[in-house]
């Protein structure tokens, strides 16, 4: 499919309503030749031949035509704008959902601002073209036609005389098509980058304010807002060569009528009224001729942005439902790797990974910053597709499930925590927003955020800001935490949730997790080793393979990386052991 | 304070203030020169466009009766001769206009760019990102109609129907003034529908205001969105926004739709009566009117009403950029909170004696959130701060770099009050690693760079190299120059910790405050970065918050915090020796071993 196939395809279903509306267009430009004409009737047969008794009917008949008019194109302007908005409503969705199908790797190669212009920008060129455009081009053509037909019953020489033009603006509307193009296409990349860096200052502004770099970033802003400034005038430099070449051949056709139709009439081929009626039939062949520039503009303006949205379309998701998806209402959570490996852009991240944990048992991860922790997790959730191998959720690949069936029974709580700009109980129930306040409550206990949430001046209604501004690292993590258990998942992901969660905080958190509710799956991925001393299997990652495996007692006396982490965090732990057996110093919790 | 979300519209300012047009001229100012001189020439060229009519009527009443071919061949290539000129005055006019009107929205948005860099967290955190982005990007570039066509267009129009009412008064006044009657019936109604045009064009604003937020929303959230399986309802959520935009639309358009069809009713009518009365006129030899003059004044009339039809459109436009011209207008007078005092000075080179003295602080008032905070630094310490989450250790050392003004008491700075230096020298001097690691896209290199644009690629490795970041770097495909975004790509919340560690020590410091800056960090990597650091921060004050204890033992003064208090204060050792807060939360960690 062409992007221009694409297009159609939406255009199609308002075809009527469009059919419709150039109906009407064709009456109102067939009546455009009434009044004309009729002031022709005035001019010669009562002005000058002195019919008076014909002016209240030929008055009546512009009246009313006007009237008529201009009730039927405001039908067809409405028709043509609802059609417009309600293509673009279905298109936006249609992007949408596509933008919502993409994986992760679609958007570690596409930035943010870009995607946006897509459902922006570039929509408002195709509102244009369809509100406006479409019945422009076919209003002027018509007219045009029309015109030509309606000179050429008056005389045929002068008709012939006057189109003279036409080839010349047939061949300047072509040249001006392939020139103004690549301008258009230059326009929208400053658009879209420009609306970039703007995003990404609003989002990083913390960052540019703690390193007070506000200059070098307005600094950046004018090279963008040059960019975008100068794309737009090279656009003017085009198309100032070519629209007053329109507007001259269109005048050119005035002067020919005024010259070979004086000429004629004096020579008697045809009558003064006859001149006038063709000289009100001028605009009807010069706004056409006119226009031709700036629609082609339009034109090529649309054209681009369904181009631009097509191709960020027209991307097939990598990862994708299979054929026949296997789908289950809970699953059960015994999860088995073998041999999976995952490697990106050549990239080996993950190599050889093979465990197996049973339903309701606890995994805990640890390992060095970018040894490819995350992305084991990410792999489970089928965010991005394994290399070689498989991943087995209750016996079956996890490629044969449904895949919103599989993630719905994970919940995952993730490193970045991100927040939505909205109440702190949209944003715990975003996963099930059918939640009463009661399951939100109970979500929020279990995370241990109930208490601060309760503090804050609205409670639950409390908006946070976009990424859960104005709240600590902390708070946040927990509204993430007990967003990811109100779904009550067979499988828990804890990806680094609890890093800015104090000690004492965490190990309530723990406690709730493993008394609340059924069993669950848990994968726990932490630096900390009291985070995860307690699970039934620990795997200690390290350059994308699992360097060491067990219970935290097993690893412990395998004197490896695990037991190395532990003494560097609990060096001193013999010692206070020691204190404490003296019965020095025994000071519970607080 | 209320804050905003996708789904809230913006509150509207219900009158129409004249004071926008006003301000909006003083963008316009500086170019009069090349609005007067387009105008001149537009003038020139409608002028010359009006003598066609005159023409027609000259070669009708006196060439065609006198049958002078030579006259006409001649006024022809008159003719021509003014659509040559103003062939060159269409040029000039498309260049001067456009480059008029991208130049005043270029300077609009950088002055609504350049005062957004000026507001506090709070204004960001107030409401939406993608709701502060559409102001600066698209609202502003929807001005460009109006000020590039627009205004040039309006002035050489009100001008030529000036002309144009000269042209036929010196026809015929009574029947000018018959055509006139149009006038006050157009305005009549564009009176009587104005106020609810403006007010469905700024729901429009607000709507698409709306719709993209929660784009912005969307693609950021998009990995929430995926793993909680919320992408029907997302959906539902869009196309709700998405079809409230449309209807928001169409009522607006539909508004504006009146006007044209006013206008040619009206113009038919005026047309009509010109007919009638001159007719009636001509046969009763009344007022001196000819069957030229008529037929001349015919022609006029349809050129009287053409630019009115302009005036309308640009009237229409008006009212829409006025929506989105309100909004911008706002965010430029958005009042700056924290600014340099006047007569501030800038800031000496920091030695790192920092104090707070009875520091009292809130966000919003009357929830207090740090009460009486005192304590002092002496240059090269560190400073840790523990507590429970949400205990004020965040603002604590927001506060240092003056992210905020004080309720109460004072933070000095080498005993220099900071309100009193200039914020941009003050900050300039410390490096803050943030909870959260933004990474701009870019590459890697230009994301350590950031703090210190003058670095040498040599810099950057050495500090990439300090923070135990070198390694990964080197192992991406394209090392430093390897291309991240804005999500951080392929990056781990580690690795985006390391970079924008890396960033913060490449700006070469005075006082270096870590916020949670190494808690995606493994533990063994930690201690290498801190042996790395050790040497670095010798001679530096630093504050450090983290909740992995073995971060901070080896502090100079540990602060406990809770409840916006300063609840104990001492090295390690001392606050070990004592039962105590610092003490129960150092042994809490050892609690699950026994």
């Amino acid at each position: 499919m062409t992007a221009m196939q694409w297009f159609f395809s939406f255009l199609k279903k308002y075809r009527i309503r469009l059919i419709t509306a150039l109906f009407l267009v064709t009456i109102v430009s067939g009546l455009a030749t009434v009044n004309p004409y009729v002031s022709g009737l005035i001019v010669d047969n009562v002005i000058k031949g002195g019919e008076r008794k014909l002016l209240p009917l030929l008055v009546a008949i512009v009246c009313g035509t006007t009237l008529l008019r201009s009730v039927l194109k405001y039908i067809y302007l409405y028709l043509f704008e609802t059609s417009s908005q309600r293509m673009l409503y279905s298109m936006r969705d249609c992007v949408y959902r596509r933008l919502l199908e993409q994986d992760f790797n679609f958007y570690n190669k596409n930035r943010t601002g870009d995607l946006m212009s897509r459902e922006t920008g570039d929509m408002d060129a195709i509102r244009h073209f369809v509100a406006y455009v479409i019945y422009a081009i076919y209003e002027n053509s018509l007219l045009f036609i029309l015109a030509v037909i309606m000179i050429f019953t008056v005389d045929v020489k002068l008709a012939l005389c006057m189109i003279a033009v036409l080839p010349l603006t047939v061949l300047t509307t072509a040249k001006q098509l392939k020139a103004i193009k690549p301008t258009f296409h230059n326009i929208r990349q400053h658009f879209s980058s420009l609306n970039t860096f703007v995003q990404e200052n609003v989002s990083g502004n913390r960052v540019v304010k703690a390193f007070a770099k506000e200059d070098f970033e307005i600094e950046k802003f004018q090279k963008e807002n040059d960019g975008y400034r100068d794309a737009e005038l090279a656009a003017t430099n085009m198309w100032k060569k070519y629209v007053p070449i329109f507007e001259l051949l269109a005048n050119l056709s005035t002067v020919i009528l005024y010259l070979v139709g004086g000429i004629m009439v004096v020579n008697g081929t045809i009558s003064l009224g006859k001149l006038v009626t063709v000289s009100g039939y001028r605009w009807m062949l010069n706004n056409p001729l006119r226009m031709a520039g700036w629609l082609a503009n339009d034109y090529q303006r649309f054209i681009t942005s369904v181009e631009k949205i097509y191709s960020t379309i027209n991307v097939e998701p990598g990862i994708k439902d299979p054929a026949h998806p296997y789908k289950k209402h809970k699953l059960k959570g015994d999860i088995e790797f073998l041999h999976v490996d995952y490697s990106a852009d050549d990239d080996v991240i993950l190599h050889d990974i093979n465990f197996k944990v049973k339903a309701g048992q606890t995994v805990g991860i640890i390992g060095a910053t970018g040894s490819g922790k995350s992305t084991l997790m990410n792999l489970l959730c089928r965010f991005y597709d394994v290399t070689r191998g498989e991943i087995k959720i209750d016996g079956i690949d996890l490629r044969q499930y449904d895949l919103y069936n599989l993630r719905d029974n994970i919940g995952m709580a993730m490193q970045d925590v991100f927040l939505f700009s909205d109440t702190i109980e949209g944003n715990i129930a975003y996963g099930k927003p059918a939640a009463t306040l009661e399951e939100v409550k109970t979500a929020a206990y279990i995370a241990n955020a109930d208490d601060f949430i309760k503090e804050l001046p609205d409670g639950y209604d409390t908006i946070v800001g976009e990424r859960g501004m104005g709240l600590s690292g902390g708070q946040k993590q927990r509204i993430s935490l007990a967003r990811a258990l109100l779904k009550d998942p067979s499988i828990v992901i804890l990806d680094d949730t609890t890093s800015a969660v104090d000690m004492e905080t965490e190990s309530h958190i723990q406690n709730a997790l493993k008394n609340i509710g059924h069993k669950r799956t848990v994968f726990l991925i932490a630096h900390r080793i009291s985070s995860i001393k307690d699970a039934d299997l620990i795997l200690v990652v390290g350059d994308g393979q699992i360097l060491e495996s067990g219970t935290h007692e097993e690893l412990l006396k395998k004197n490896g990386y695990y037991s190395t982490v532990f003494h560097h965090q609990y060096g001193e732990f013999d010692q206070i052991q020691k204190d404490r057996q003296k019965g020095g110093l025994r000071y519970g919790t607080k | 304070m209320a804050r905003n979300k996708y789904d809230i519209d913006e509150t509207l300012q219900s009158e129409f203030n004249i004071k926008h047009l006003k301000r909006l001229g003083s963008y316009i100012r500086p170019h009069r020169k090349d609005m007067i001189l387009t105008i001149c020439l537009m003038l020139v060229s409608s002028a010359l466009g009006m003598l066609t009519p005159r023409i027609l009527m000259t070669i009708i009443d006196d060439y065609i009766p006198s049958k002078n071919i030579r006259s006409i061949v001649l006024i022809s290539l008159g003719l021509l001769l003014i659509y040559l000129t103003n062939f060159v005055i269409l040029r000039i006019k498309i260049t001067t206009t456009a480059t008029l009107g991208q130049s005043i929205i270029h300077e609009i948005r950088t002055d609504i760019f350049t005062h957004l860099q000026e507001l506090p967290f709070s204004y960001y955190d107030d409401r939406p990102h993608g709701k502060i982005q559409v102001r600066v990007v698209n609202y502003v570039n929807s001005l460009s109609d109006l000020l590039s066509n627009g205004i040039v267009n309006t002035i050489t129009d009100l001008c030529s129907l000036f002309f144009i009412v000269g042209f036929m008064l010196s026809i015929n006044v009574k029947l000018t003034f018959v055509c006139l009657i149009g006038i006050p019936l157009l305005m009549l109604l564009i009176f009587v529908i104005k106020r609810k045009q403006r007010v469905a064009w700024q729901i429009l604003s607000n709507k698409s205001s709306n719709l993209n937020a929660y784009i912005a929303e969307s693609i950021n959230g998009i990995r929430v969105t995926q793993s909680f399986v919320r992408e029907q309802e997302n959906i539902k959520i869009f196309n709700h926004l998405s079809g409230s935009y449309s209807s928001a639309w169409m009522r607006a358009v539909c508004y504006n739709f009146m006007l044209w069809p006013a206008i040619d009713n009206i113009s038919t009518w005026t047309t009509c009566a010109v007919y009638v009365l001159g007719i009636d006129w001509l046969s009763g030899n009344k007022f001196g009117v000819t069957t030229g003059a008529l037929i001349a004044l015919s022609g006029y009339i349809s050129q009287f009403w053409a630019p009115i039809n302009t005036l309308a459109s640009f009237y229409n436009s008006l009212l829409t950029a006025m929506s989105y011209l309100e909004r911008i207008f706002e965010t430029i007078d958005e009042p700056v909170l924290v600014k340099d005092r006047p007569g501030a000075v800038a800031m000496p080179p920091i030695k790192g004696d920092v104090q707070f003295k009875d520091v009292c602080f809130s966000y919003e008032d009357g929830i207090p959130v740090l009460n009486h905070v005192s304590f002092h630094t002496k240059p090269g310490e560190t400073f840790a701060i523990v507590g429970p989450t949400g205990a004020g250790k965040s603002t604590i050392i927001s506060l240092i770099s003056r992210f905020y003004n004080l309720n109460s008491g004072e933070i000095l700075i080498d005993g220099i009050d900071i309100n009193s230096v200039t914020i941009k020298s003050l900050r300039k001097q410390m490096g803050v690693m943030l909870q959260d690691s933004f990474i701009f896209s870019g590459t890697i290199m230009d994301n350590i760079r950031y703090g210190n644009r003058t670095a040498s690629k040599e810099d950057v490795i050495q500090a990439a190299k300090t923070v135990c970041a070198h390694d990964f770097i080197m192992n991406l495909e394209n090392g430093y120059d390897t291309e991240v975004n804005e999500r951080g790509s392929r990056l781990s919340a580690g690795e985006r910790q390391l970079i924008s560690f890396a960033r913060a020590l490449l700006a070469d410091p005075k006082i270096l405050i870590l916020d949670e800056a190494t808690s995606s960090i493994d533990t063994e990597t930690e201690i290498l970065l801190q042996k790395g650091l050790a040497k670095l921060l010798a001679g530096r004050t630093s504050f450090i918050i983290a909740h992995r204890l073995s971060t901070i033992k080896n502090a100079d003064c540990i602060l406990y915090v809770d409840n916006g208090e300063i609840k104990e204060m001492g090295t390690h050792t001392t606050l070990m020796q004592t039962p105590g807060y610092y003490h129960s939360l150092y042994m809490s960690q050892y609690d699950f071993l026994s």
